[in-house]
């Protein structure tokens, strides 16, 4: 049954046929997401957000923790745009090198959720004996709110930035891990595999070339949901102080260090609120978009008008 | 402002004022001022009272509420000399070695009971075993009730300094009924002989307080002074309402649902100070910012490099923002203008931020850039703020400071391991105002110094400290304590700090205090 040679590969104006029209239904696919608007509009503010967060060094007026006693809850003006917190640092320069923070975490996030969550939603549902003993586990970790998990984690881990990550990634695994499973258990069942598999496919060609490649499309969707949360839930975790330690600044414990002056200095919560706000409505905004381009039955509607 | 109120104010006010000339006698009516009795007074603070059971904690949260319903035997006056409370006096015999106490008769505990020598006896035999400071009684051999109003303390060794410390209020040696001394600590009765008495507590939300009307008031006096004196109770109940976040207590101030925010912060007390609603209290000096140095561990157990640091700070700029601009530069270790400031002394290493001195003293102490951990909590302000800028300053001058910002709690209990961090940031509020002895005894032994490893020198200092005879020397003592404070560099003084506390302006008769006293105090319309 273990053939090596290569009979699996289809003949050469085959395969040039298939790659074309891959290429051409991508094509199609980026065409559809770009042309679509509130896509668009949440992709140019992520752009902007991550552009901020890494040009951060060369955009910040001021080191993010540079203290200055004499300038200590000063008003928006002309030398501190955006005003001072209580130790008369720069709120502008906090702000830009926290998104670099809530950047980071969400990559982080993104991809060891994305790992883990396909390691386990595959293992799930190609070795059949494993499902039950994977689903039900996670089904236990789902059974607490996400965020709420993530705050028991960070506060159990103490606070820092990796035990952040960690605990986001606990906490968003188990969906992400139903999503891969799902997908795959439909995969496996198409004739490609099985053609795959009387061709002589070893486990690892059959999972990694031919179940994964199409199985990919629900997880990246599900991971820009991922990164969405992770850059609210890592605000959350820092607001309540177990997130980065300070005085790293972090869009939600900026926020946190202004809630004791929001009536003598407003500009301190407001503005971290305002970039955490608009980061997540273009994060939605590309969700709707993506959903809407992703969605057969939407499309359709949309089409039949 | 409408006429009834007035009217039943007014009412009430006639009615206090003729008990009080009734109950005042030959010593003649304070019936001048209008207090007005009644009421339900809120006072909010911001984290729970580890313990209502006085002796066993020296918590300011504590305090605070336990105060207004303990007394002790000795007690501090306003000017913070060991004035009498439960006592009539004492007779000290000329060797020092018998301290005779007389009581006040016919005080009463709050469960009706009158307080005798007995009661004495058991709570400070109890206070040896649970008290939160114990030592303080350990100067005294034997507790001997020698009449049914009198006990005689037979001393070990005759200790010039023994009143003062026995008057404490850190963790105050308060008499209770004789049936609560062998409880454990935190399991008495929490009852005291105070002017209010202990009705309930609810952790996280509130602990209530109720006038207690069989009050035996102290007639010797005219009216309070410090921790004693004549104390008069108006309100019939006082809640001490627990909101952590300091934002929500100042609108709960603002919206009239609270009546005293016992620490105000500064920026809001800026805002409001000219609310005609809000009273502002300002205590300055309150405490000592300061910052303890952990000897045991490297980088730290290196005397230059903790030189480095005493002269890599910037303590204006620590206090300008730990204190929220309510501070008073301060080298001593004692208040300037008390009896003890010891002048000058080490005033040349004090406030320098002299980035180059500290480099060349890294580089001697031969430092590789070993990680600084500083300890710190978000709960109390002044803790976090002050550890941010000192890591600041630090990192400036070549320092690897990291902060290990925990909750309170847990930063006690780090702090007590002698490894796993290097820094400690601390608020000391009641020691510096029980004076030199309340302030080194903390630093030396037979406590565990708060920078871990005791320094002989110092520890020789404090013992030649507290038997010293005369004041002259031990002022002179003092000095060379100070001294060898910046010779060793354990513990760092950043400055004193003030605090701030606001009340609504219907608080009459409220005067700020180590504790907010809650008799004497009355609400009006």
């Amino acid at each position: 049954m273990t053939a090596d040679a290569g009979p699996a590969a289809a003949p050469p104006s085959l395969a040039r046929e298939v790659a074309r029209a891959r290429r051409r239904r991508r094509q199609g696919f980026l065409k559809r997401l770009f042309g679509h608007p509130s896509f668009l509009i949440g992709f140019m503010i992520l752009a902007a957000f991550t552009m901020t967060a890494l040009l951060a060094e060369w955009l910040a007026p001021y080191g993010p923790t540079r203290i200055n006693y004499r300038a200590i809850l000063a008003p928006p003006s002309a030398e501190h745009w955006l005003g001072t917190d209580g130790f008369g640092r720069d709120i502008l320069s906090r702000v830009i090198h926290g998104t670099q923070v809530s950047l980071r975490i969400g990559i982080y996030v993104v991809v060891l959720t994305g790992i883990m969550g396909t390691v386990l939603g595959t293992l799930a549902s190609y070795v059949r004996w494993l499902d039950a003993l994977i689903m039900r586990g996670l089904d236990g970790l789902m059974a607490f709110p996400g965020v709420l998990l993530a705050i028991a984690l960070a506060a159990a881990l103490g606070p820092s930035e990796t035990n952040a990550m960690i605990a986001l990634t606990v906490a968003f695994t188990p969906r992400t891990a139903r999503v891969v499973r799902a997908s795959v258990l439909v995969v496996q069942e198409m004739q490609y595999i099985e053609a795959a598999r009387a061709v002589g496919a070893g486990h690892g060609r059959i999972v990694f070339r031919y179940i994964l490649a199409n199985a990919l499309s629900p997880l990246i969707v599900q991971l820009t949901f991922v990164f969405a949360v992770s850059i609210i839930a890592e605000a959350i975790l820092s607001f309540l102080g177990v997130g980065p330690p300070p005085p790293a600044p972090s869009l939600g414990n900026i926020i946190a260090d202004g809630r004791s002056y929001v009536q003598e200095a407003w500009w301190i919560a407001v503005f971290p609120g305002i970039v955490i706000a608009v980061a997540v409505l273009g994060l939605n905004l590309m969700g709707d978009g993506l959903r809407d381009v992703l969605d057969p039955r939407q499309r359709l509607g949309r089409d039949g008008h | 402002m409408r006429p009834q109120l007035q009217q039943s104010g007014l009412f009430r006010a006639i009615t206090v004022a003729s008990v009080l000339a009734l109950s005042a006698g030959a010593l003649g009516a304070p019936a001048a001022l209008a207090q007005v009795q009644g009421g339900e007074l809120v006072v909010v603070q911001g984290s729970n009272p580890p313990s209502l059971d006085a002796m066993v904690t020296s918590s300011q949260a504590s305090r605070n509420i336990n105060m207004n319903m303990y007394e002790t035997l000795y007690g501090f006056s306003e000017d913070v000399r060991p004035i009498p409370i439960l006592a009539e006096g004492v007779e000290i015999s000329d060797d020092g070695l018998t301290y005779v106490f007389t009581l006040r008769q016919g005080v009463l505990f709050h469960n009706g009971k009158e307080m005798t020598s007995e009661d004495v006896k058991a709570s400070l035999e109890r206070y040896r075993v649970v008290g939160a400071t114990a030592n303080k009684l350990d100067p005294v051999r034997e507790i001997e009730v020698t009449g049914p109003y009198e006990v005689t303390f037979h001393m070990v060794a005759p200790t010039p300094t023994f009143l003062e410390s026995f008057s404490s209020p850190r963790a105050p040696a308060v008499i209770i009924p004789a049936e609560d001394a062998e409880a454990e600590a935190g399991r008495t009765s929490l009852i005291g002989t105070g002017p209010y008495r202990f009705v309930e507590f609810v952790p996280d939300s509130h602990v209530t307080i109720e006038r207690f009307d069989d009050y035996t008031a102290d007639t010797r006096h005219d009216g309070v002074d410090g921790f004693g004196g004549r104390k008069t109770a108006y309100l019939d109940r006082v809640i001490f309402r627990i909101i952590p976040e300091p934002g929500a207590q100042v609108a709960a101030l603002e919206a009239g649902e609270v009546h005293i925010v016992e620490q105000m912060p500064m920026p809001a007390a800026r805002r409001l100070a000219d609310s005609p609603d809000i009273t502002l209290y300002e205590n300055m000096p309150w405490a000592f910012t300061t910052f303890h140095l952990n000897l045991n561990v490297p980088p730290t157990d290196n005397v230059k490099f903790r030189e480095a640091v005493q002269v890599a700070l910037d303590m204006e700029a620590i206090m300008a923002i730990s204190s929220e601009g309510l501070y008073q530069l301060n080298h001593g270790w004692q208040y300037p203008g008390t009896a003890y400031w010891a002048g000058d002394i080490g005033a040349e290493y004090y406030n320098l931020g002299d980035v180059d001195r500290a480099q060349e003293l890294l580089a001697e102490a031969g430092y590789d850039g070993e990680t600084f951990s500083i300890l710190t909590d978000p709960n109390i302000p002044q803790h976090g703020r002050a550890a941010v800028v000192i890591a600041e300053q630090l990192n400036g001058v070549g320092i690897n400071a990291v902060i290990n910002q925990v909750d309170w709690p847990t930063a006690l209990s780090i702090r007590l391991q002698d490894e796993g961090w290097n820094g400690w940031t601390l608020q000391m509020g009641i020691e510096p105002y029980l004076g030199p002895v309340g302030t080194i005894a903390t630093l030396t032994s037979p406590a565990r110094p708060h920078f871990v490893v005791p320094d002989p020198e110092l520890d020789a200092l404090y013992q030649e400290l507290i038997s010293g005879v005369t004041l002259e020397e031990r002022q002179e003592t003092f000095s060379r304590i100070q001294a060898r404070m910046y010779e060793i560099f354990a513990s760092i003084k950043i400055g004193d700090s003030g605090l701030m506390q606001a009340g609504r302006a219907n608080v009459q008769g409220f005067i700020p205090f180590r504790f907010p006293r809650m008799h004497d105090v009355w609400l009006e319309g």
